[in-house]
């Protein structure tokens, strides 16, 4: 049923803590790998299992030692829950130099959390030049040395490409995933986020065995009479509960997203070649239309009206990470090309913090508005 | 038929009584808004004022942050939604309405057919919206409505921050003790608020024409400062206040409407 396939992954989405209680005790080693992309077919390929550190929804107390009151609330939530303990057990943490504020987040977290070790991913900002690959191979390098030397487990390039291979099929299914779900209107706005939300916790030969199940449960059911408003969905994060219950109370179906924690991953696949390492670099290198990737002409932009118009989204809600740099660039951009296209667009901001939702809701109940005139 | 707008807002509550023909058959104003006997105070004044009784409405649309505690009504609707449809019967060729009400500030743009198609709503600050008004005024021992008189006497105007309440609140205090012009203070405290909603205004980009609702638009010093920032005149509506409940009224004859072509 496919009830249980999402009890499943929302098990795990929302308690990861008990997953990777489960995974020390099955004596395996744990590797946080922090947003936006790392390399984490390095850790898996190395007996390691990657958990998606993306921090959560929680009162920011002892991070302020470290951070000022304006920072992205995912990187202040992280070094918030590595400094409660919550990581603790966990081998190290990956944290790629995608913004400046994710390299605060290396450097603070050494004296926060000296327990957990922090291993940085420095990637060019320039990433499609043939330069740009020997600079992202050298960073993987540095990433299997450390973890070689933390872990005692040992890198090889067939392992690897085994490992590239998984993360290909698991892409693959993801997509299949979200496509079939467009289709599905009575899955709801927070199942649809267990779903994504569940993969960065659970082993990927795991998620891919749930993602399987759950495609054939979503093929083999009708998707009922249920009428919903299909709306597209962008930003760094679309997990607040309380903000998917309200897209959920309204109504509103996500039949595409340009999510960094969700479909921004399962983008872009490795082209597997004789050399592993530059292989993995040439996928982060073939990588697009993310507000984290340097790019002059923001194709992300036209991007985006493209994927909502394909799923038929009636409207564009631009998720804003409260301090994200980043998006809040994109973001008049975006408003531009969605008006432009005739797609009502709006933005909510939101960091990891919120309790009252009362703003988000008049906004989305304005939306639909829209929408139905 | 008789149709019912009530508008709960943080500080006031407002009521729109309207017949099927869209005359307004009574409107009333409570300065007591969401968690209080606002709303009905409203109702109460509305049905007396048009003779009428409880079973005599025929739908009752609610609007407003306290939309969701009025259990009486038929349905809500997001007070975005009504301003811009109450705004657009107040002036039929409106493109822009900028909402200012007691805790938030909306901009609003409309299409030729008076449909809302964009909106911008501010931070969680309370800069540039009401209650920045009523914190000063608090300060300046003076009720919220002296304020436009006030401001009409200045020959300058001294500048305050639209950035954060708090800070301003101490700024007025050491202009205060600075010997500060009264009038002049409050010329800059309208045109802060003024100054503030006008960057949500220019977000979206200025559109013609433009008009002004909620409470804070009956302070005539805010609506001349926003013209002195967005270069561009401000439509006003005595019924400024009432856009809300108006749109929430007619909202309402809508709602019927559908339902009886239901039935």
């Amino acid at each position: 049923m496919i009830s249980d396939v999402l009890a499943k992954m929302q098990a795990a989405a929302e308690n990861p803590q008990a997953l990777k209680e489960r995974y020390l005790a099955e004596g395996r080693k744990i590797v946080l790998t922090a947003p936006v992309y790392t390399p984490a077919e390095i850790i898996h390929s190395m007996g390691l299992v990657p958990m998606g550190a993306w921090g959560g929804d929680t009162q920011l107390n002892a991070a302020k030692k470290y951070y000022p009151a304006f920072l992205c609330a995912i990187v202040q939530s992280i070094t918030e829950l590595g400094m409660r303990g919550v990581y603790d057990g966990v081998s190290a943490i990956l944290v790629p130099s995608l913004c400046d504020s994710l390299k605060v987040l290396g450097e603070n977290w050494k004296y926060a959390v000296p327990e957990i070790p922090f291993i940085p991913m420095t990637y060019p900002q320039n990433r499609k030049p043939e330069y740009a690959l020997d600079f992202t191979v050298a960073g993987y390098r540095r990433v299997i040395r450390d973890l070689e030397q933390i872990t005692g487990s040992s890198f090889s390039e067939e392992r690897l490409k085994e490992s590239m291979a998984l993360y290909n099929e698991h892409n693959a299914l993801m997509r299949q995933v979200s496509a079939e779900l467009a289709a599905h209107p009575e899955i709801t706005a927070a199942e649809r986020s267990a779903i994504f939300k569940s993969a960065w916790f659970l082993r990927r030969e795991e998620h891919c065995g749930l993602c399987r199940e759950l495609l054939d449960e979503l093929k083999n059911n009708s998707a009922g009479n249920e009428k919903k408003i299909p709306v597209a969905v962008t930003g760094i994060l679309a997990d607040a509960p309380g903000l998917l219950k309200i897209l959920d109370e309204n109504g509103l179906q996500i039949v595409a997203d340009d999510v960094a924690a969700e479909s921004r991953q399962y983008r872009t696949d490795s082209v597997i070649g004789e050399d592993a390492l530059y292989s993995l670099a040439r996928k982060f290198s073939a990588r697009d239309c993310c507000s984290v990737l340097y790019d002059p002409e923001k194709k992300r932009v036209e991007a985006l009206v493209e994927t909502a118009k394909a799923a038929g989204a009636r409207g564009v809600l631009m998720i804003l990470t409260k301090f994200c740099d980043p998006e809040e660039f994109d973001y008049p951009l975006i408003r531009r090309a969605c008006t432009a296209a005739g797609l009502p667009f709006v933005s909510i901001e939101t960091d990891r913090q919120m309790e009252n939702h009362e703003q988000a809701a008049t906004i989305i109940e304005t939306f639909r508005d829209m929408m139905e005139d | 038929m008789v149709f019912m707008g009530i508008d709960i807002g943080s500080t006031t509550s407002k009521g729109v009584l309207m017949n099927e023909e869209q005359a307004i058959l009574a409107q009333h104003l409570v300065h007591a808004g969401i968690g209080t006997s606002g709303p009905a105070a409203v109702k109460k004044e509305l049905l007396a004022a048009a003779g009428l009784q409880d079973e005599d409405i025929d739908y009752t649309v609610v609007t407003g942050y306290g939309r969701r505690t009025y259990a009486e009504a038929d349905s809500q609707v997001s007070e975005l939604s009504c301003h811009a449809k109450g705004s657009a019967f107040l002036f039929p060729d409106v493109r822009m309405v900028i909402d200012i009400g007691g805790q938030d500030a909306k901009v609003i743009r409309l299409d030729s057919h008076g449909r809302m198609t964009d909106f911008v709503m501010n931070d969680k600050c309370a800069a540039g919206t009401g209650r920045f008004l009523e914190v000063m005024a608090g300060i300046l021992q003076m009720d919220v409505s002296e304020l436009e008189q006030e401001a009409a006497k200045a020959t300058q105007t001294l500048r305050i921050s639209s950035t954060c309440t708090v800070f301003a609140e101490s700024e007025v205090i050491s202009q205060l003790a600075a010997g500060a012009e009264i009038p002049a203070l409050v010329k800059g405290i309208c045109g802060s608020v003024a100054s503030r909603t006008a960057g949500l205004v220019r977000r979206m980009g200025v559109e013609e024409k433009v008009c002004m609702s909620g409470g804070v638009a009956n302070n005539g010093a805010v609506r001349r400062a926003m013209e002195e920032e967005l270069g561009t005149e401000i439509l006003y509506s005595p019924l400024a206040q009432f856009a809300g409940a108006l749109g929430a009224a007619l909202y309402a004859m809508e709602k019927a409407g559908k339902e009886k072509e239901h039935e």
